[in-house]
């Protein structure tokens, strides 16, 4: 075994550049492929756990009819009753009832649909982290009557600033037209230009006054003591109260759903993507190798080396090339992704574009320790799976090859 | 004591598509302690029978035995083992291992045999000693001329103890007095310690050196004389 390892560790640096070359693309590509995935996860842990925790949370619950209709009269029927129900139930951590009806915004220069969302201050500051957002202005809690606040690029659109007024027209109830003048008091942005550009925030109180002649609530968000806990709590609330739907934010927002198999999907392909490139390399290798070789393998098997000693060999210099660029590649990865975890990484460039989408600028990467394991252990399998090619190439020279001329 | 016998040893290259009949049908003996030359021209079958000796290769038809062992039946694994402890090769290229020294060419064949570690130490410097190297053992073959490098492939040969050692072309590659001082060598290794030597080669040089000369034409014995050969030479 000595002597294996140490022919095959010399054979590597017969040719030190070209072994060189190829541990620097293992140590590159594996160090690319490690941070490109905590990158991806970052992002889309961010994106979640910012959507669940500003907007969507753990759970909500609406008329059944509310989230497909929108009409302002499909409201949630006994809200006391489930009010009380959420205050006594131990894995409820927080929730907020929100009124929320459609209607149109007007502005001296123009007009724009709006979703108008009315929120009980306490409750929503103690369930959402919402009111980071305000960017300009208060919250809804500076004690303006019929106050309003906006998406930033809202405004921009108005031309409206902190201070100004807007009409808010909508139906009531009873599907009658109302409008009410609302004083701008703050200025939010969120991680999506197109949700800043479509929602409005007034206290409850203000827009019930104007909606309904007693309390009315179309949607209430929960906040769990764990989010695994959401499919249990919607059920119990679904099996306990008729008249109202409760759903995960896996089923609320199936587009969420969809981003964290996405996620699962693309770092798949992007450790694919690395395994055959690097496999490849792998290859590319140890043919060279194996043909500038040809000769002298021929004369080990003639002088009586066996051919399994020759492909435990040819195994071992590539298992030796890979670990050292591998080894090297996920330590420079681990300090990568250990350092920006904390840091960030800053994409301040894409900010505009990513904001389109929701998206946040600054990533923070992640990288389970199972994740770590399990590229890995892709990489030394890959490596095996790479080399045995030549590996089962080198034990099949004739040994007659040790007699050919150059 | 006769070492190697050949029954009717033939070969066909290519037998489905354009024969070339490398032996036909040899019948030949060699005995131990034999300094033998296998000369003739280019296709002759010389190495193509060197081969078949050496358990390289496969006859077509007959068999090859060695001490009552008939190496053209054995598997393949069996024939490389029988190899490493039963024939030495020098080759015409000299084929050593590049990355290894001198020294650890010699030893490497004795590290497959699993021998002690002290032995093979022993018996690499002490080789090396023997064939004029002993300041070189841990010099690389790139450090090394021609002649250098055929001299640490007859060590190596002589390393594991073989019966006998083929030798094909050894001195194709090197200039006059390179390849008088390896014949001096192997000479000397023949007369005192009785090593068996069988080369194949063109050169007039080894021919003039061996004590028994064997020359094919057409994959066929043509001739096979003893000579007397001079001290002097």
């Amino acid at each position: 075994m000595k002597t294996l390892l140490n022919i095959s560790w010399r054979n590597i640096w017969r040719h030190p550049a070209r072994s060189s070359v190829l541990i620097a693309a293992i140590v590159a590509g594996l160090w690319a492929g490690v941070v490109t995935v905590g990158l991806v996860n970052g992002l889309m842990l961010q994106r979640i756990d910012y959507l669940i925790e500003s907007e969507v949370t753990h759970a909500q619950l609406h008329h059944p009819e509310f989230l497909a209709e929108g009409y302002s009269w499909l409201s949630i029927p006994n809200h006391d009753e489930i009010k009380n129900w959420l205050e006594n139930d131990d894995r409820v951590k927080a929730f907020s009832f929100r009124t929320i009806t459609d209607g149109m915004l007007q502005s001296p220069v123009k007009t724009s649909g709006v979703r108008i969302r009315g929120v009980d201050i306490e409750s929503e500051r103690r369930t959402t982290t919402f009111h980071e957002n305000i960017v300009e202005g208060s919250y809804l809690d500076d004690g303006t009557s019929n106050a309003v606040i906006m998406g930033k690029k809202l405004a921009e659109d108005h031309n409206m600033e902190i201070g100004n007024r807007v009409v808010l027209t909508f139906e009531d109830t009873n599907n009658e037209l109302v409008s009410g003048s609302f004083n701008i008091v703050g200025i939010f942005q969120s991680a999506s230009t197109t949700y800043d550009e479509r929602n409005v925030f007034v206290r409850s109180d203000d827009l019930i006054s104007q909606l309904s002649d007693s309390p009315i609530y179309h949607e209430a968000g929960m906040m769990l003591e764990d989010e695994d806990l959401a499919s249990a709590v919607v059920s119990d609330l679904n099996s306990s109260f008729s008249g109202i739907e409760a759903q995960t934010w896996r089923q609320l927002s199936p587009e969420l759903s969809m981003l964290v198999e996405l996620g699962g999907v693309m770092v798949i392909l992007i450790t694919l993507i690395i395994m055959i490139a690097l496999a490849f390399g792998i290859l590319n290798t140890m043919l060279m190798a194996l043909f500038e070789r040809m000769r002298e393998l021929g004369m080990l098997i003639s002088i009586g080396m066996s051919r399994l000693r020759v492909f435990a060999m040819i195994m071992t210099e590539a298992v030796i090339l890979t670990i050292t660029g591998a080894a090297a590649g996920m330590v420079l990865a681990w300090f990568t992704i250990r350092q920006f975890s904390t840091s960030g990484v800053n994409l301040e460039m894409f900010a505009e574009g990513a904001a389109q989408l929701g998206w946040d600028y600054i990533i923070y990467p992640v990288l389970t320790p199972m994740e770590f394991v399990a590229i890995l252990t892709v990489v030394v399998v890959i490596t095996l799976v790479a080399s045995a090619y030549p590996a089962l190439k080198g034990i099949r020279i004739n040994p007659l090859e040790a007699s050919r001329n150059a | 004591m006769s070492i190697i016998k050949t029954e009717n040893l033939s070969k066909v290259y290519n037998p489905d598509t354009v024969p070339v009949h490398a032996l036909n049908d040899v019948n030949i003996t060699f005995e131990e302690g034999e300094f033998t030359a296998v000369r003739g021209p280019s296709g002759s079958g010389k190495t193509t029978l060197l081969n078949m000796i050496g358990g390289l290769d496969k006859p077509t038809e007959g068999k090859v035995t060695i001490d009552d062992v008939d190496i053209s039946e054995l598997k393949d694994s069996k024939r490389i083992d029988f190899r490493l402890n039963n024939i030495g090769f020098v080759f015409q290229h000299y084929n050593l291992i590049p990355v290894f020294t001198a020294r650890e060419n010699v030893s490497f064949i004795m590290l497959l045999q699993k021998r002690d570690k002290k032995e093979i130490q022993e018996r690499a410097d002490a080789l090396l000693d023997k064939v004029g190297l002993a300041k070189k053992k841990d010099s690389r073959p790139v450090q090394m001329s021609g002649g250098e490098q055929q001299r640490v492939a007859v060590a190596r040969a002589l390393a594991s103890e073989p019966k006998f050692i083929l030798a094909d072309e050894p001195t194709a590659n090197l200039d006059t007095e390179s390849a008088m001082n390896l014949l001096d060598i192997m000479r000397n290794m023949n007369k005192e310690q009785n090593v068996t030597f069988i080369f194949s080669t063109h050169d007039q040089r080894v021919i003039d050196r061996a004590r028994r000369v064997i020359t094919m034409v057409d994959g066929a014995i043509y001739k096979d004389e003893q000579q007397e050969v001079s001290e002097a030479q």
